[in-house]
């Protein structure tokens, strides 16, 4: 007998979602035992922690009961209803994100079922009716009206509620911005395989990802992908804004203390956690590929290191050459 | 760094001389952060000339998200969205200035736990973000003010430092409503205290800065005759004897902003151009600005009084 239509899992033709990065305000990095503390979410299930190839920890998923209208780019207003899955991770115990996804089937019934049926679902968001996917997929990249369904509402509330944690002191070892990454996965055309469509720098600390995914890709994974990405572009952001703040040169010469003070966190906090594809699977790790053709991530990273490592050597010489500058 | 700036009286150009500051830190390379809490009368929009980008705002300002309408504010790029032609061409090596704008028409309002602890959520993640920090609260003791104190006051704020600047104008009442709202029963030490603050620590975190104070040595007054010279000295010195008496003297004062048209009028940022291109403004104004904003991250001018 087939299956009666309200209990089949539907096929998913869109998957998105939204993540939060951020540096964790605390004075000391969180060992491997505060980081599960600090993402024991559930009190029925402990954090997910590893320490190959770094320190990571990862909360189970939380879920968020919906029913609101999808975001769309050409005004459809689909209601959608289900569960939004959300999680927490901690990179060597230092660098927080929260993030937020669901993903939804190409046709939902046209009236709303019994709230049991969709709990049974974790992390899907079914429409009522069909679903226009292109446009929802450039809505939630855009960012939908107020009360439309934001999976960045949901991963910003659980990031709020961790930011509360007692655990953390609330003293960051240096000012730097949380980012944005929102991300919305599409089918690939029969046949194709994945593909990273584009990825922006949207606004100052927005960013958005757009895949092209054979279907039934498991969005938990595609999350984990951009997790991964979101991560790295926080690190590349957050070091070039560090250097971004230091004057260099012969004016800043007289204040040597300057720039190793404002290099300095970048050695203690962050030049250890480049490491990408760490936790993505292998199906999906070639998706990085593009961005490290360009714009080249990890060899932007690397000019980067090697700009801070030069500094501080040169700011640890005594600074003989002062003497010969030109008085201008 | 978190500074608060508070005023007993409305008029005493509070917001648009902490508006300035934040402007000055923000040349200087810092990421400074304006954030406006007179719920009562929001007037940044105008000090910084960013009218337009407020709109879409009204729903999204400080008050909706404390009453937890929204989850996170909105923020204004001042570099970005101004409409002041001058503050447009963001000067090389300065930093970020954001200000977060009130909510049009969003009046006082009683504060409950929950807005509190959305309260130290954004202050704490503010302080993250931005080197420096500027609060514009409502005038008087206000319910902005009662709910930084018992921010600051709170355990998951114990690292954050913060400061206060309390503006009044250079007149009687002024001086003595000042010294009120910092002294008084009920004013900001005693209300601090009463929400947990350490009464000395708290004390030595509060300065004044005299606003709109006319100076007789200046230009500007040395058409008058010799009669009202010796007179505005004498007013002075008794000024200042008022003071004084009220706690409120020379060495608990962080800087001193002359009288200023373009303050009073105008209510905008100074720029270096309205001095030295236009002329409108008076070099002795913005020097006062610079300076003051220098010493809000100085110690050696936050010693004990």
């Amino acid at each position: 007998m087939a299956p009666r239509e309200s209990t089949r899992t539907p096929r998913a033709v869109l998957a998105c979602g939204e993540i939060r990065t951020c540096l964790l305000p605390a004075r000391q990095a969180l060992d491997i035992r505060a980081a599960a503390q600090l993402l024991a979410l559930r009190a029925d299930e402990r954090a997910l922690t590893s320490e190959r190839p770094g320190l990571y920890a990862r909360s189970s998923d939380t879920l968020t009961g919906v029913d609101c209208p999808l975001p769309s780019a050409n005004g459809a207003r689909v209601r959608a209803v289900g569960t939004v899955a959300a999680r927490a991770a901690l990179t060597e115990g230092r660098v927080l994100q929260t993030s937020a996804r669901f993903h939804l089937p190409a046709t939902g019934p046209d009236r709303r079922r019994p709230w049991g049926e969709y709990l049974v679902r974790p992390g899907v968001v079914e429409p009522l009716g069909k679903l226009p996917h292109e446009a929802v997929a450039q809505g939630v990249l855009g960012g939908g009206r107020t009360g439309d369904l934001d999976a960045g509402l949901i991963a910003e509330g659980l990031l709020t509620r961790l930011l509360r944690h007692p655990l953390l002191d609330q003293r960051p070892p240096f000012r730097s911005r949380p980012t944005r990454l929102r991300w919305a996965a599409l089918p690939a055309a029969p046949g194709e395989g994945f593909r990273l469509e584009r990825f922006t720098l949207a606004e100052d600390e927005l960013r958005t990802v757009r895949l092209r995914v054979p279907e039934d890709t498991p969005a938990a994974g595609l999350a984990a992908l951009c997790e991964d990405l979101a991560l790295h572009d926080w690190l590349l952001t957050t070091v070039v804004r560090m250097l971004d703040g230091v004057r260099l040169g012969t004016g800043a010469a007289r204040d040597t203390g300057a720039v190793v003070r404002t290099l300095r966190p970048a050695v203690d906090h962050l030049l250890h956690l480049w490491m990408p594809r760490a936790r993505v699977s292998p199906e999906l790790a070639a998706l990085w590929d593009p961005l490290e053709e360009r714009p080249g991530f990890t060899r932007q990273w690397r000019t980067l290191v090697q700009r801070i490592r030069d500094q501080l050597t040169l700011h640890a010489i005594p600074t003989p050459h002062q003497e010969v500058e030109p008085v201008p | 760094m978190l500074v608060f700036a508070a005023s007993d009286k409305g008029g005493t150009g509070r917001s648009v001389t902490s508006a300035n500051l934040a402007y000055q830190r923000a040349l200087t390379g810092d990421h400074v952060a304006y954030v406006d809490f007179d719920f009562g009368s929001p007037t940044a929009a105008a000090v910084f000339d960013v009218p337009g980008a407020m709109r879409g705002t009204e729903e999204r300002g400080l008050h909706s998200y404390l009453e937890g309408e929204v989850a996170e504010p909105a923020r204004i790029d001042v570099w970005r969205q101004t409409e002041h032609p001058l503050l447009r061409a963001r000067p090389n090596q300065s930093g970020r200035l954001v200000l977060f704008p009130g909510d049009a028409g969003g009046g006082e309002f009683a504060i409950g736990e929950e807005s509190l602890q959305r309260c130290i959520d954004l202050l704490l993640r503010l302080n993250g973000e931005f080197d420096v920090t500027v609060v514009d609260l409502s005038a008087g003791r206000s319910y902005a003010v009662d709910m930084v104190l018992a921010a600051t006051a709170h355990p998951r704020m114990r690292n954050v430092p913060f400061r206060w600047l309390v503006f009044h104008r250079w007149t009687r009442q002024h001086v003595i409503a000042a010294s009120g709202l910092v002294h008084a029963d009920h004013g900001i030490i005693g209300g601090g205290v009463e929400r947990g603050h350490d009464k000395e620590a708290l004390e030595a975190a509060i300065r004044f800065v005299r606003a709109a104070v006319p100076d007789p040595e200046s230009p500007l007054w040395s058409q008058g005759s010799p009669a009202q010279a010796a007179w505005m000295q004498a007013c002075d010195e008794a000024l200042r004897r008022l003071a004084a008496e009220h706690a409120i003297g020379d060495s608990v004062v962080l800087g001193i902003v002359p009288l200023e048209p373009i303050l009073q009028w105008r209510e905008q940022l100074i720029t270096e151009e309205d001095v030295l291109a236009t002329q409108i403004a008076n070099k002795e104004t913005l020097e006062a600005l610079e300076e003051i904003a220098r010493r809000l991250t100085d110690d050696a001018h936050w010693g004990r009084p």
